[in-house]
């Protein structure tokens, strides 16, 4: 259909929105992103059978936490898009980038921390005795 | 089938926390902090944590190695003790007391290390003895 | 400190001598019968109470329980049990233990027909203390029982603070964080033997303080529906990081979100096992 959408998005392709694990919502956020969008199937459409019912239970425990840690639960979306829906994808996800740009960058990308510590050198190889 | 904990201490820093060893059919299988102990009050570093994994390491010596002829060899601990304590009593009477240091591990017991200490100071006459966290 | 016949007066006033010697007596005989090969339970040494496997009856003269200083035995269990399989193994077990106890079951990690557990009672001070909800296991063998705390304050007062607030805080908590794994390794909720946080490509090995939110984050989704709030966790913090309110305030949402709690019912699985039949509707439709 070769409809536009906002340009600071990254799509991240996975088969099912099942798939998406916590593990990368949280280091998408580490890492810096600003928002997270997760479309997946209408429920009782999935290509799986069930996929998207353990992903909509995801989402609720995470956007609780995130409420406690400080972390603006408006930042994680979860969307029902079916394939052929491409007008709503945009819409959704124009949308979205819209509210996370009034939300502004995430608090993890302005916090600095206070104590850093690395490594400054490999540790050395252990002694190998030879017999 | 036989499991109990030891009290011990943890010899790694300077701190000295109190441990239990799990020990369960004769082998020390992990760490648990002593929650009624009067420094750490039930915490461990995770040097603490893993206090026990040095004990089955592959990569420990069974047996005493001597330099031969520009490598190790395994000997005898009575040519051991021989070979160290000629070439030691020598290198004092020559050079003096001060030329010998001594190093000992964080993972030895604290009695060997004061051990290791007293022998230093009281036998050879210096006191260039340190431990690898500089206890 | 309430009273003790503030209780529901589960039997006469009976003193707590008189209770020990009682369960001591029923292990004793659990023992002598070969009903458990042996009993897992705390044994003074050199003047600490420490874990202890005892497999006479007469060692149970020094059997001790320390409220002041619990250590995790259904953890100590699980290992035992993985070495010994076919063993039955008798366990005095406090209200926190059994509902640790019931999610082991639940994630076989333990099996039933393998653990007697013989209930013993915290003190209401105990109770006060740790903010149990129920400070006492199913089955007792005697004593008063303690009154649960119901007291949600901790998770209230970070609530108050805005949004900003709320992230300093937590950032300045989880940045004392030396990533000892205490929390990990005292948590008889946490059994798998290869644990994310050790996994270099989600959490960045090396650095001190580990990669925050995402360390502690990382565990408190893990434990959402398996955290029984026993405390240990925080006790063993060498750095003092208040997590368990962090899991508390999970353990409170999966109770609101899916009317579920950790450690009720043996045959009930937690909202994140299972698919589901997708009738949970997400409140606010994903927003």
């Amino acid at each position: 259909m070769r409809l536009k959408y906002s340009a600071n998005v990254l799509p991240i392709r996975v088969m099912c929105s099942g798939r998406v694990s916590p593990h990368f919502i949280l280091k998408a956020f580490q890492q810096g992103a600003d928002g997270v969008l997760v479309a997946g199937c209408h429920i009782g459409e999935c290509h799986y059978g069930k996929g998207n019912y353990i992903t909509a239970k995801r989402v609720a425990v995470m956007k609780e936490m995130f409420q406690f840690i400080g972390l603006s639960p408006k930042r994680l979306r979860l969307e029902w898009i079916a394939t052929s829906e491409g007008n709503k994808l945009a819409q959704v996800v124009s949308d979205f980038s819209q509210e996370v740009i009034q939300l502004g960058p995430s608090p993890l990308r302005r916090f600095k921390k206070t104590i850093q510590w690395e490594p400054t050198q490999k540790p050395a190889d252990t002694l190998k005795v030879s017999p | 089938m036989n499991y109990e904990t030891i009290v011990t201490t943890c010899t790694y820093c300077g701190c000295g926390c109190g441990l239990l060893l799990e020990v369960l059919d004769g082998k020390v299988v992990g760490t648990l902090p002593q929650k009624d102990h009067a420094i750490n009050q039930g915490g461990l570093c995770i040097k603490g944590w893993n206090a026990h994994e040095f004990i089955y390491d592959e990569g420990r010596l069974k047996k005493p190695l001597l330099k031969k002829n520009g490598s190790l060899e395994e000997v005898s601990w009575e040519e051991a003790f021989d070979t160290v304590a000629t070439r030691l009593k020598k290198i004092r009477d020559e050079n003096g007391p001060d030329s010998i240091a001594g190093l000992t591990s964080a993972r030895c017991t604290n009695e060997e290390n004061y051990l290791f200490q007293k022998w230093m100071r009281a036998v050879i006459g210096t006191n260039n003895v340190d431990h690898c966290a500089r206890l | 400190m309430g009273t003790h016949s503030e209780a529901s007066g589960y039997l006469e006033s009976v003193t707590v001598e008189d209770v020990m010697e009682k369960t001591r007596e029923k292990m004793s005989k659990l023992l002598t019968e070969k009903e458990v090969s042996a009993i897992l339970a705390l044994k003074t040494s050199h003047g600490h109470p420490t874990p202890y496997l005892f497999l006479k009856p007469e060692e149970l003269k020094e059997w001790v329980t320390d409220e002041a200083h619990r250590y995790p035995l259904t953890k100590i269990l699980i290992k035992i049990a993985r070495r010994h399989p076919d063993q039955v193994i008798g366990i005095p077990i406090r209200g926190c233990e059994e509902r640790s106890l019931v999610e082991l079951f639940k994630n076989n990690q333990l099996r039933m027909n393998r653990v007697k557990a013989i209930g013993i009672v915290c003190t209401q001070a105990q109770a006060n203390y740790c903010r149990c909800d129920r400070p006492f296991p199913s089955q007792v063998e005697g004593g008063d029982l303690a009154k649960p705390v119901e007291d949600i304050s901790d998770i209230e007062e970070v609530e108050r603070l805005s949004e900003e607030e709320r992230f300093h805080f937590w950032m300045r908590q989880f940045g004392k964080c030396i990533k000892c794994y205490g929390c990990r390794n005292i948590c008889p909720a946490c059994f798998c033997p290869t644990c994310t946080l050790e996994d270099g490509a989600l959490v960045k090995p090396g650095g001190m303080p580990p990669e925050i939110p995402i360390f502690h984050l990382i565990k408190a989704y893990h434990m959402a529906d398996r955290c029984i709030d026993c405390g240990l966790c925080e006790e063993a913090c060498p750095m003092g990081i208040p997590v368990r309110r962090l899991y508390r305030k999970v353990k409170k949402s999966i109770k609101d979100l899916f009317k579920y709690i950790p450690g009720e019912k043996a045959d009930e699985k937690g909202p994140l096992e299972f698919l589901g039949d997708g009738s949970y509707e997400l409140p606010g439709g994903g927003k």
